[in-house]
């Protein structure tokens, strides 16, 4: 049986778990992110990331959330994408897990195909339920509207 | 002259006379210098002149004789213990020789003295609180009258006057005294009026006094009373006193407790400032801990064991976060309290300027009486 260990972090109240391979780091948001003309809302904009351009993306807007003020526990979740770095404000990063593959539950397709989203199945952790997210799905769809 | 055929008739004469003569009288016949006869009338005698004594070859009566001719003296108290005015008569016989003299003796009675029975008892009644009226001669006291309401039992007839009493002073200044005083002689305070009594016919001679001794109770009574009065205002003054001293020094208390929560209040929030700043710190280590574990999870295998320090990292974070609420809450309470404090003192700092002014009103009150008391005082000295 094999164990996959996850970043959580949380978006709204809710709590999101991505592979731990697709994260590069955690910062603070920076105040320099510099808005683009033209995208959907949620994308913030383009931010320096050590001489590297690299798209923010708010994932609360992405989600479909409430906006909300930018907390000070918000932070930027950096995630290597195969390749490509992405920027998400997410709300806070708790805690890596590492969890047994039999616990991720995965969505009925009918469920997930409603709202195009990029949700790969639901993971129990004691009494909470963390939802995984599947990163190539949500690399298509940001670098789609990017491009 | 007196004949000596005539002689009783004159003797006869004379015990008749003297029982109406008022204040007394003696007659006495002399023989050479030897009594043979004497008569006194019932209030007045005297010891030295018995039949059968002689008398002194040069008094009044051998001066008569010698002189053939009436001689009258004045007798000072001294020598009989009692004025008297004597009258000596030669008594001569047919044959014009000297028998002897038929001599008069009066009692001499100031005109005071002679009245004072009659005056006296009611002269002693006309006084509020009553009085005791009393007459000296240069010795002792001889007549008194005490009122009803009134009387100095230390000063019975024969009560021998001394050096310190007003009578005897009064003698010896010649000069009318009235003072107050006599709670060391008799007890009790009293107003004594003596005046000095002097012969009829020598205004120069002082022979008694006549002195009134009045109670002054009442008046002593109520300087007493205004006295003690005026004692208690003044220590109930000190108290006061004390009390607004010590209002001050609560106010200045309140002022400095006032001070200090103020800066309790300050410190809570510098406590306050630390606990945001542990917040923060542990905010970037847990940041640190999740890299880290990222990290060690890019590294495979042989980063397992650091993925479990990083781990410990992080929750160690937490841990140290989870304090912040709590040192807030407790800042929070201490501030809540500290105000209820701050509240209750500025309430006590109100009611002791309250105090305050009430004790200034009291004094005020105080003050006034106190010299309504003084006056009370000052009147009770005129009484």
């Amino acid at each position: 049986m094999k164990n996959i260990q996850m970043v959580v972090f949380a978006v709204g109240k809710e709590d999101y778990g991505i592979d731990i391979f697709c994260t590069q780091e955690i910062i603070r948001i920076p105040k320099n992110i510099t808005r683009v003309p033209n995208m959907p809302s949620f994308i913030e904009g383009m931010l320096n990331l050590r001489d590297q351009v690299i798209p923010v993306v708010d994932l609360r807007k992405r989600f479909g959330l409430e906006n909300m003020e930018t907390e000070n526990d918000s932070r930027l979740l950096v995630l290597n994408l195969e390749g490509m770095l992405l920027g998400n404000i997410v709300d806070d990063v708790s805690e890596v897990l590492s969890v047994g593959e039999e616990s991720i539950e995965s969505l009925y397709v009918e469920i997930a195909h409603l709202g195009n989203n990029c949700i790969k199945g639901i993971c129990k952790v004691e009494d909470r339920l963390i939802m995984l997210l599947d990163v190539t799905k949500l690399k298509n769809e940001i670098f789609a509207s990017v491009s | 002259m007196i004949k000596f055929s005539a002689l009783d008739s004159c003797k006869s004469l004379a015990e008749t006379l003297g029982h109406l003569v008022p204040g007394g009288i003696m007659f006495c016949v002399t023989e050479g210098d030897t009594i043979v006869w004497r008569f006194s009338s019932d209030s007045f005698h005297l010891d030295s002149f018995e039949v059968g004594n002689h008398v002194e070859s040069n008094g009044v009566m051998m001066n008569a004789v010698r002189n053939k001719k009436t001689v009258s003296q004045n007798v000072p108290r001294t020598v009989y213990g009692q004025r008297l005015i004597i009258v000596a008569m030669p008594i001569i016989d047919d044959t014009d020789n000297v028998f002897g003299a038929f001599s008069v003796f009066l009692p001499k009675l100031h005109p005071v003295a002679a009245a004072f029975k009659d005056f006296a008892p009611v002269l002693a009644e006309m006084f509020d609180e009553g009085s005791v009226i009393y007459m000296t001669d240069l010795t002792q006291v001889v007549y008194r009258q005490a009122s009803l309401k009134f009387d100095i039992s230390s000063l019975p007839v024969g009560h021998v006057i001394q050096e310190e009493d007003v009578a005897a002073r009064t003698i010896k200044t010649k000069k009318p005294i009235s003072e107050e005083g006599g709670a060391e002689i008799y007890g009790f305070p009293v107003l004594e009026t003596n005046y000095p009594l002097f012969d009829e016919d020598n205004p120069d001679e002082i022979v008694a006094s006549l002195g009134v001794i009045i109670p002054k109770k009442t008046a002593a009574h109520l300087r007493i009373i205004s006295g003690n009065l005026e004692d208690g205002l003044s220590a109930i003054s000190a108290a006061i006193e004390e009390l607004a001293a010590e209002a001050t020094s609560i106010h200045s208390n309140e002022q400095n407790l006032n001070n200090n929560i103020k800066e309790i209040i300050g410190l809570s929030e510098e406590i306050n400032k630390v606990s945001v700043f542990i917040k923060e710190i542990a905010d970037e280590t847990k940041m640190l801990g999740l890299n880290a574990a990222i990290e060690a999870a890019r590294a495979g295998e042989s980063g397992r064991g650091f993925g479990v320090v990083a781990e410990e990292i992080r929750k160690l974070s937490e841990q140290s976060k989870s304090t912040v609420p709590r040192i807030q809450e407790l800042t929070d309470t201490i501030k809540a309290k500290v105000n209820d404090a701050g509240d209750m003192s500025k309430s006590s700092l109100h009611a002791s300027q309250e105090q305050a002014a009430a004790t200034e009103q009291v004094t005020a009150s105080i003050e006034e009486i106190t010299a309504m008391c003084g006056e009370l005082n000052e009147m009770a000295k005129t009484l």
